[in-house]
């Protein structure tokens, strides 16, 4: 038990200041918190959201020009507090080899200069696929689930 | 890549030392993430080590970008380093001298099964 609350601390700590810029008190990370029950419960989560991460951000890249550690904040704030930034830069690495992202190296207030992504045709065409396979997943599990 | 590059592997020398340089830049904590990847991304090596370059060039620069962020280390790689390199190893399409090897064995004794 001890460990899990380490762990949900440390979890906090990463979105903390996502949630602040986002909503400007930190009203709903206490929220969050509150709830840990529910994180407890979300324990296993990352093994079964490795496969549909992939998907998660090219619709995050779809809604527009953003880099990694942003798109890390969205996730953490949609509540997969688990990813790490060093996760998704795998799956940029991966997005761009498979010329799914198009990229651009920006300056940056603090530090070396940012890189980019924006989808591209190739991306859009991929992130409907990866909808219309989540869609038969999702269907069929319930399926699965409601038929006695 | 010049012939007495290929044979000396003095560009590599040089990358390396580039590397390093940059990475005395970073924080203690992200320096000692930084020898672990760099560890841990060694069995994914091709025999020289020479396609690994452009992937620890890669991990440098996010570790530059998320410390200039203030971010720890912890929040940016999580507890699976590991994980993480072999993710960025196998992404990258770098097959090791291992591989090799180990196709060459498995070729070999299904040769001799086959007899």
């Amino acid at each position: 038990m001890q460990k899990k609350h380490c762990k949900i601390a440390v979890d906090s700590l990463t979105t903390t200041r996502y949630y602040i810029a986002e909503h400007g008190s930190k009203q709903h990370l206490l929220s969050v918190i509150q709830n840990s029950k529910e994180v407890f419960a979300l324990e296993n989560l990352t093994e079964m959201l490795k496969g549909s991460l992939e998907g998660c951000i090219l619709e995050i890249i779809s809604r527009g020009e953003t880099y990694g550690y942003e798109i890390t904040r969205r996730l953490n704030a949609l509540g997969f507090t688990d990813v790490v930034e060093g996760t998704v830069y795998t799956i940029l690495v991966r997005l761009e080899k498979n010329k799914l992202v198009d990229t651009e190296k920006k300056p940056s207030d603090m530090g070396p200069p940012r890189k980019f992504f924006v989808l591209n045709d190739a991306g859009r065409t991929e992130l409907r696929k990866f909808w219309e396979r989540w869609e038969f997943l999702t269907s069929r599990m319930n399926e699965l689930k409601e038929r006695k | 890549m010049n012939f007495w590059e290929r044979i000396t592997g003095s560009d590599m020398t040089k990358e390396s030392k580039a590397f390093e340089l940059r990475a005395a830049k970073l924080p203690a904590d992200y320096q000692e993430a930084w020898k672990k990847i760099k560890t841990y991304l060694w069995p994914h090596a091709d025999f020289t080590g020479r396609s690994l370059m452009p992937i620890l060039d890669g991990v440098l620069g996010l570790l530059e970008e998320t410390a200039a962020d203030g971010q720890g280390i912890q929040e940016v790689l999580g507890n699976d380093i590991k994980g993480f390199c072999s993710a960025l190893a196998g992404e990258e399409g770098a097959a090791s001298f291992r591989d090799k090897w180990r196709e060459q064995l498995n070729n070999n004794i299904a040769k001799k099964l086959g007899k």
